[in-house]
C-alpha cells in the first residue's frame, strides 16, 4: 500500500508543473515518455512500458507487473522571424521568442489484476503551446504571447487473451485547459500629432481552468513472436473556457488623443472561447529481428476541427480568429537495440506534417512541417528502469509567401531540442 | 474639347502599350555606388510646410539610399565622407504642427538654417522644392533665383549638370508635380505647363543625363492624376456645412458657395467643384456665402457675406477636368520617354489612386500593418499638415513604388522600406537604436524655405473628421 501512495505522489507532482509548448503538429505534444520519444513516438505496436496509457492503452495488458513511471520532457527551442522584404510593414524586421524551458510532465501507473486484466492511470500534458515574443516585437498587434496549457488524467483498463496475441484497452480522459493571449492594440491611423504608428493599449485575455471529458482506446495484435500490430485512438474534445479580458490603455503622449481613445477603449470584461482538440489516431507495425525492435507508425490528427478560435466578449463585439487547419499525419520510424542485458539504445526519425494553411501562419502559432531525429537509451537495473531521450527537431522554413490573412508577412525558422527522462519502478 | 479628349484617349493607349516594357531590363544596372536623385519638394523631403532634417531623412531618395545600404550624411560630413548627401536644414524651420484635436495647426516657432552649405561636393539628392521639369535643366542656384534652388544648387550648375558631375551609377527621378501643382494650388489651369514644353524638357533632361552617364541605371515615376484628391483640394466642401452635414436651402439642396468661376464670371459653384484649403479663412468671414443669407443669423454676423470667393480659391469641375487631362498627357510623355530609353517607371499615379477613399462607399485607402493610410487631412497619415506634401509614412510608400520599379526593371531584390521605421519606438525593431533620425542641432535663423502656404493656416474642420475616423 505504501507503494501505491508513492504512485499518487508522483502523479500529484506531475500535475503542478504543467506548462506547454507545441511539439507535435499544431499544439499537440506527442512526447509523453522517454522510451517512446527515443523511438520517435513509433510506439503504438510496442507499447510495453507504462506510457502505453498515452500511446496505446491496449499495451498495458501485456505488462504483468505493478509498475510506475514518471518523467518529463525538457523542451528548448530557438526561432527567428524575418520580415518579408516585399512587405512595407515587416520588411527588415526581426523577432524571436523569449527563451523558456518547457517541461510537460508525465506520470503513469500500471496495476495488473489476475493474468489478463490491467488497470492504468496516466497523467500528462498532451497539448500545449507557448509563443512568447520578445519585446520589442513588430508583430505585437497580432500576438505578443500565447499560452495554452492542458492536463489530462487518463484511467484505462485493458484485457488480453490468455495467449497474449490480442489485447484491447480503453479509458476515460479528463482533460482540463487554460489559455492566455496577450497582444497590443494600435491606433488605426498614424498619430496625427507625431505621424508615428502608436500603441494605444494592451489586451490580456486569460481563461480559468475548464475541463471536458473524452476517451481513448486501442488494440494490440501479435500475429507471431516477431510481429506486432497496434492501433489506438484518442477522441476529439471541445473545451469551453471562460475567463476575463484585461484591457490596459497605453498613453499616446497626448492627453487629448488619450481621451478620444478612451471613449471607445474596451473595458475589462468576461470572455469565453472554445478550444477544439483533434482526434489522434495511431497505427503501427513492429518487428523484432535479432536484437533489434523496429517499429513504423503513422499518426493522424484531425486538426480540421480547429477551424476557428472564437473569442466572445461580454460587451465588445466578438472576435473570430479563423484558422482553417487541415487533418495531417506524421510518419515515425523507431529502432530499439537490446545492447546488453541492462541497456537498450534507440534511434528514430519523424516527419510531421503541419496542419496550418499558409494564410494562417501567424505569430500566434507559426507552424511548419517538421523533421526530427531521436536518440535514446534505457537502463534496467533491478526494479528500476531509467530512460533518456533526445529529439532534435527542425521546422522547415515557413514563409507566409505574402499571403497572411492578417497581413503580417515573413518567414519563421524554428529548431528545438527535446530532452526526455523517465524513471520507472517495477514492484 | 474634342482634341483634348482624343489626346487623352491616345495617352491612355500609349500608357497601355508602354506598360509592358516596364518589366523589361532597364538601361544600365542597379549599382548604387554613386546614387543621385533629381526631383522637387517631394524629393527634398518637404513636409508640413517646411524643409528640415527631421523629415529630409525621410525624403524618398533618402529612403531608397538606406534600403540599398548607403549611409545618410550627417551635417558634419565632408566631401570625402562616403555617404548620401542632402542639403540638410536645421529644424523646426517653422514646420506646421497640430496643436489640438480641434484642428489648430500653427508653425512651430523657430526658423531653420542650412547645415551643409559649404559641403565640398554636389549633394546626391538634388531635389529642389518648387522645381518644375524645365527648372531641372535651367536653374543653377544663382543669386537671382529662389532660396530653394540656391540652397540645393549653390550656383554650381543645374540639377542635371550636378548629377552628371558625380559620375552617377544610378539616377532616380521624380519631376513634374509642380507643373500640375502650381495650377492646382492657384485654381487656374492656365498655369499648367503646356504638354509640348513638358515633353521637350522631360526628354532633354533624360537625354542630357544619358549623354553624361550612358551606363547609369535610371528610374522615373508617373504623376498623380487625381490632384483633386489631395487634402489641399478635397478637404473643404464646396457648399455650406454645419459640422459635416450640408446646410440645405429652401429647395432642399446644398447651398453652394459663390465664387469667380473664371474670367470674372461670378456665380454659385456647380456641383463637383472644389474649394482650396486656404480659402477656409475667408469663408469664416463670410466670403462665398450667398448674399441672400446676409440677413439671416448667424450669417449676419459675418462681415463679408455676399462677396465671392476668388478664382484662385476654387476649382470648378471644368478646371479640375482640365488638370486631370493634362496630368494624363504628362504621364503619356513620361511613360513613352522612359520606354524609348529602357527606363523603368514607378507607379506613383497608382499609389495616389489607391490612397484615396471614395467618400460615397468608404472604399480605398492603403492598409499597412495595423494602420490604414488615406487621403484624409490630418488623420489620413499619408499627406502632411500642409495638405500637399507627404508624411514620413507617405514618403516611405512613395519610395517603395520606386524600389518596386527598380526591382522589376533590374531584377534587383532591394527590400522595401518598412513603415515600422516610424513606430513610436522604432529602432529596436531592427536590432539597433533608431538610426533613421539624428539631432540636427539647435540653429534658429529665419526660414529660407517657401513659407507662403503657412500664413493662411488655422482652421478647425479636421476635428470632426478626426472623431468620425476614430470610431
Amino acid at each position: 500500500m505504501r507503494s501505491l501512495s508513492r504512485t499518487f505522489l508522483l502523479i500529484a507532482f506531475a500535475s503542478v508543473a504543467v506548462t506547454g509548448a507545441a511539439f507535435g503538429s499544431g499544439f499537440s505534444i506527442f512526447e509523453q515518455g522517454a522510451k517512446a520519444t527515443g523511438m520517435a513516438g513509433a510506439f503504438a505496436a510496442t507499447a510495453d512500458d507504462p506510457s502505453a496509457i498515452f500511446y496505446n492503452p491496449a499495451g498495458i495488458a501485456q505488462q504483468r507487473q505493478l509498475s510506475i513511471s514518471a518523467g518529463a520532457t525538457f523542451i528548448n527551442f530557438t526561432n527567428q522571424f524575418t520580415g518579408d522584404p516585399n512587405d512595407p510593414f515587416t520588411s527588415g524586421t526581426k523577432g524571436e521568442y523569449e527563451r523558456h524551458t518547457f517541461i510537460p510532465p508525465n506520470a503513469y501507473a500500471v496495476i495488473p489484476f489476475g493474468s489478463n486484466l490491467s488497470f492504468g492511470l496516466g497523467v500528462f500534458s498532451g497539448f500545449g503551446l507557448r509563443t512568447d515574443w520578445q519585446d520589442p516585437w513588430v508583430g505585437r498587434f497580432s500576438s505578443r504571447d500565447a499560452d495554452l496549457k492542458t492536463l489530462s488524467v487518463n484511467p484505462v483498463i485493458a484485457w488480453q487473451t490468455s495467449d497474449g496475441r490480442f489485447a484491447f484497452g480503453a479509458g476515460y480522459e479528463y482533460r482540463r485547459a487554460k489559455v492566455a493571449l496577450n497582444q497590443n492594440l494600435a491606433l488605426p491611423f498614424p498619430n496625427p500629432f507625431t505621424g508615428r504608428i502608436t500603441d494605444i493599449g494592451n489586451a490580456r485575455l486569460s481563461s480559468d481552468w475548464d475541463s471536458s471529458s473524452g476517451w481513448n482506446a486501442g488494440i494490440l495484435f501479435k500475429p507471431s513472436e516477431r510481429f506486432r500490430i497496434g492501433a489506438s485512438y484518442r477522441a476529439p474534445m471541445d473545451i469551453d473556457l471562460k475567463g476575463k479580458a484585461d484591457f490596459t490603455q497605453i498613453s499616446t503622449g497626448s492627453a487629448q488623443l488619450d481621451a478620444v481613445v478612451g471613449q471607445t477603449f474596451p473595458h475589462d470584461q468576461g470572455i469565453s472561447t472554445t478550444i477544439p482538440f483533434p482526434a489522434i489516431m495511431a497505427v503501427g507495425v513492429a518487428t523484432t529481428m535479432n536484437s533489434w525492435d523496429i517499429e513504423f507508425d503513422v499518426t493522424h490528427m484531425t486538426w480540421s476541427r480547429f477551424s476557428e478560435l472564437p473569442i466572445n466578449f461580454e460587451t465588445q463585439p466578438d472576435v473570430v480568429r479563423v484558422q482553417d487547419w487541415k487533418d495531417v499525419s506524421a510518419y515515425r520510424l523507431g529502432l530499439n537495440k537490446h545492447a546488453s542485458a541492462n541497456w537498450d539504445v534507440r534511434l528514430g526519425a519523424v516527419y510531421d506534417e503541419n496542419p496550418q494553411p499558409t494564410e494562417r501562419v501567424s505569430p500566434l502559432l507559426p507552424d511548419s512541417d517538421r523533421v526530427g531525429a531521436t536518440f535514446g537509451a534505457g537502463l534496467h537495473t533491478g526494479p528500476f528502469i531509467i530512460d533518456g531521450s533526445l529529439m532534435v527537431l527542425h521546422f522547415l522554413d515557413r514563409s507566409t509567401e505574402g499571403r497572411n490573412a492578417e497581413n503580417f508577412n515573413g518567414e519563421y525558422k524554428t529548431d528545438a531540442l527535446l530532452w526526455g527522462v523517465n524513471v520507472g519502478y517495477r514492484f | 474639347m474634342k482634341t483634348r479628349f482624343t489626346k487623352a484617349a491616345a495617352a491612355v493607349a500609349v500608357a497601355a502599350l508602354t506598360a509592358f516594357p516596364l518589366f523589361a531590363a532597364g538601361r544600365g544596372s542597379a549599382n548604387f555606388q554613386n546614387f543621385v536623385a533629381i526631383g522637387d519638394s517631394y524629393g527634398a523631403g518637404y513636409e508640413s510646410g517646411a524643409l528640415n532634417a527631421n523629415h529630409q531623412v525621410f525624403s524618398w531618395p533618402a529612403i531608397i539610399a538606406r534600403q540599398v545600404g548607403l549611409t545618410l550624411c550627417e551635417p558634419t560630413a565632408v566631401a570625402t565622407t562616403n555617404c548620401f548627401a542632402q542639403p540638410l536644414v536645421s529644424g523646426p524651420n517653422n514646420e506646421l504642427t497640430l496643436r489640438d484635436l480641434g484642428g489648430t495647426i500653427t508653425p512651430s516657432a523657430g526658423g531653420g538654417s542650412p547645415l551643409m552649405l559649404t559641403f565640398g561636393r554636389p549633394y546626391n539628392n538634388l531635389s529642389i522644392p518648387g522645381a518644375t521639369v524645365t527648372d531641372v535643366i535651367t536653374l543653377t542656384g544663382k543669386s537671382t533665383e529662389g532660396a530653394a534652388s540656391q540652397l540645393v544648387l549653390r550656383g554650381l550648375g543645374t540639377e542635371v549638370q550636378l548629377a552628371a558631375a558625380q559620375h552617377p551609377t544610378f539616377i532616380a527621378i521624380w519631376i513634374g508635380g509642380n507643373d500640375l501643382l502650381g495650377a492646382t494650388a492657384a485654381g487656374m489651369p492656365a498655369l499648367l505647363t503646356p504638354t509640348d514644353k513638358f515633353k521637350a524638357s522631360y526628354e532633354a533632361m533624360l537625354d542630357q543625363l544619358i549623354a553624361a552617364a550612358p551606363s547609369a541605371g535610371m528610374v522615373v515615376g508617373t504623376l498623380p492624376t487625381n490632384a483633386q484628391a489631395v487634402p489641399y483640394v478635397s478637404t473643404i466642401p464646396p457648399f455650406l456645412v454645419n459640422g459635416t452635414a450640408p446646410v440645405l436651402g429652401p429647395d432642399g439642396k446644398p447651398i453652394y458657395y459663390v465664387a469667380d468661376l473664371g474670367g470674372g464670371n461670378f456665380g454659385q459653384l456647380p456641383a463637383g467643384s472644389f474649394v482650396l484649403l486656404p480659402a477656409l479663412a475667408k469663408i469664416r468671414t463670410g466670403y462665398g456665402i450667398p448674399a441672400a443669407l446676409g440677413q439671416i443669423p448667424p450669417f449676419n454676423q459675418l462681415p463679408n457675406v455676399g462677396k465671392p470667393l476668388a478664382d484662385s480659391d476654387v476649382l470648378t469641375p471644368t478646371e479640375a477636368a482640365a488638370i486631370v487631362t493634362r496630368a494624363n498627357e504628362y504621364n503619356a510623355v513620361i511613360t513613352a520617354a522612359a520606354a524609348a530609353r529602357n527606363i523603368p517607371v514607378a507607379d506613383i499615379k497608382g499609389l495616389f489612386d489607391r490612397v484615396v477613399v471614395n467618400p460615397a462607399t468608404g472604399a480605398g485607402g492603403i492598409n499597412v500593418g495595423p494602420v490604414r493610410l488615406t487621403n484624409a487631412f490630418v488623420t489620413g497619415g499619408f499627406f502632411s499638415l500642409d495638405g500637399v506634401h507627404l508624411t514620413d509614412l507617405g514618403y516611405i510608400l512613395f519610395a517603395n513604388e520606386y524600389i518596386k520599379a527598380i526591382n522589376n526593371g533590374y531584377n534587383a531584390g532591394i527590400p522595401l522600406a518598412s513603415i515600422t521605421q516610424v513606430f513610436a519606438n522604432n529602432g529596436a525593431m531592427f536590432g539597433h537604436e533608431d538610426d533613421s533620425k539624428f539631432n540636427p542641432g539647435s540653429f534658429s535663423i529665419t526660414s529660407s524655405a517657401a513659407a507662403q502656404m503657412k500664413a493662411v493656416w488655422s482652421f478647425a474642420s479636421a476635428s470632426r473628421r478626426f472623431r468620425a475616423a476614430s470610431h
